[in-house]
């Protein structure tokens, strides 16, 4: 069994409701995520929120990204304060980038922003991490010139840039091919070993992939007679011994587990 | 090939697509040539005066005197544009822009009279009207541009702690700054169009440009010449357009790749 325990929230949602008009999208949705702490360890938070397609999953990671309001409820951070946009770094499903900025002014753009970093430093973190991310060849490029893998890269380095602690990834394995997604998953898991409050949340209907790289899973889904999607259950995978493992996929609890969360849907 | 040329969405390479060009125009000539009765100039007779016509001097001075207050109608009613546009996303100013864009309604020959009072002389006149017409055309255009941003270059900058403020700096004057060249190019078109109607409009105010000397052809029924000069017109919109067209490419190459892409 693991050796760890889980310490101050990061993230609160209580109560979140949304609307449009008369139709409920999202019913009452309540969670935490916890500071998660090993011994001896340099070790983030990696949270799957998983759901059907259509259940309503952009639209709560919207509103977690502070980019929607919420018609009811909030969603706090460890200060307490209301989740604003710029609080979450964000990876867009399509792995968006501005079209009319080199990859290295892409980059640029979102260090500015960090208050760690002097102007002078900007450079040489942008090499810093091209280098480690394997993309120093294609700075000067623009992004209608990089593969939709290399893209995810330099969407995920630019959020590391921006300095948030938190990132949302959206279906990040979302129309992967199986060597891609393994690289993906990879970098996600680097990503989460990079800081100890580094939490990522990972949106997706892929279960497996999302599952085996996470430490706790939220299941989106409907309750029979309810309008709008809610949290039908939370699965501590840490407890399972199902977290930070190599090859889980081929343990059966993991199957498991798995067995339970598509049930659940 | 020959299936391609004829076939919908049929896919021909540059080298095929001039040789047709060539090939059509050639066939457009020749069929000018036989078409015309004796009233409408065979098209030899127009390139004679059109050769005879590019060695004038009257025709150099007065195509200067046009183009020159296009390039200035044109500069002033693009920071005209600019500025409207920019500040279209802040609800004050949205009311403001679609006015001008629903001002392409009104007719230049109607406002002659109202701005021959508010103007000192000829010059100012035509250039008066000229940004006038061209600025709802330009506004509506680049309003096209920003009403279609994609949502997602907002939210980006916004996850990345932009304000309000730096986000329309950076996705709307930044990004949208290659569109503002190809509008120019779309609409030097529309410019050149009106500054012939607009010199014809303001005659007796100054009767000079290339607008004055098509009027006058006209008046005197010299259809040769009139079919020179339209000739000349064409030919300085095309050169103007592959200009503006090489410039695109040449300040921003992000734009080259999106056709490409």
């Amino acid at each position: 069994m693991n050796n760890y325990s889980k310490q101050d929230i990061l993230i609160k949602a209580e109560g979140v409701s949304l609307s449009y008009g008369d139709k409920l999208i999202l019913r009452d949705i309540n969670f935490e995520i916890r500071d998660i702490l090993r011994p001896g360890v340099v070790q983030g938070q990696v949270v799957s929120l998983i759901g059907r397609s259509g259940i309503g999953k952009t639209q709560l990671f919207k509103i977690l990204a502070g980019l929607n309001s919420p018609s009811g409820g909030k969603v706090t951070l460890h200060d307490g304060k209301p989740v604003k946009a710029g609080d979450m770094g964000v990876v867009f499903q399509n792995y968006y980038l501005f079209e009319w900025r080199t990859i290295y002014q892409s980059l640029e753009l979102a260090a500015k922003k960090n208050p760690k970093f002097k102007r002078q430093d900007i450079k040489k973190e942008i090499n810093k991490y091209a280098e480690q991310f394997q993309l120093t060849e294609h700075l000067s490029k623009y992004p209608q010139q990089l593969s939709g893998g290399q893209k995810q890269r330099v969407s995920i380095i630019q959020q590391l840039l921006n300095g948030s602690s938190f990132i949302l990834f959206d279906e990040p394995f979302s129309g992967l091919d199986v060597v891609v997604l393994e690289k993906i998953a990879n970098l996600i898991l680097q990503v989460s070993l990079s800081d100890e409050l580094k939490t990522l949340i990972i949106v997706s209907h892929d279960i497996e992939t999302a599952v085996s790289l996470s430490d706790t899973v939220f299941v989106l889904g409907t309750e029979s007679n309810k309008a709008g999607a809610t949290i039908k259950t939370e699965i501590d995978l840490c407890s399972r011994g199902l977290a930070w493992k190599e090859d889980i996929k081929y343990m059966p609890a993991f199957k498991e587990t798995i067995a339970e969360i598509k049930a659940v849907l | 090939m020959f299936k391609q040329i004829f076939s919908p969405f049929g896919k021909i390479n540059k080298q095929i697509f001039i040789v047709l060009a060539i090939v059509q125009s050639i066939l457009a000539l020749v069929f000018w040539h036989f078409a015309s009765n004796g009233l409408v100039p065979k098209p030899l007779k127009v390139a004679d005066a059109f050769f005879t016509l590019l060695t004038s001097k009257n025709l150099l001075d007065n195509v200067i005197i046009s183009f020159i207050l296009t390039i200035k109608a044109m500069a002033i009613s693009i920071v005209i544009t600019l500025f409207f546009s920019y500040l279209s996303v802040i609800p004050f100013f949205k009311t403001i822009a679609h006015f001008i864009v629903k001002c392409r309604y009104l007719t230049l020959t109607g406002l002659i009279f109202i701005f021959t009072l508010l103007t000192h002389d000829g010059s100012e006149l035509k250039l008066s009207l000229l940004i006038f017409g061209i600025v709802p055309f330009f506004v509506t255009s680049f309003l096209a541009v920003i009403i279609t941003t994609d949502n997602q270059q907002f939210e980006i900058c916004k996850t990345l702690g932009y304000n309000n403020w730096e986000t329309l700096y950076e996705v709307i004057v930044v990004g949208k700054a290659d569109q503002v060249l190809e509008i120019i190019r779309q609409n030097f078109a529309i410019t050149w169009l009106m500054i012939t109607l607009v010199e014809g409009l303001s005659m007796s105010e100054g009767g000079v440009g290339v607008g004055t000397m098509l009027i006058k052809y006209n008046k005197y029924n010299d259809i040769t010449n009139v079919l020179a000069l339209q000739l000349v017109i064409f030919v300085i919109g095309l050169i103007f357009d592959l200009i503006l067209g090489n410039l695109k490419f040449w300040l921003f190459p992000h734009s080259k790749l999106q056709i490409h892409k």
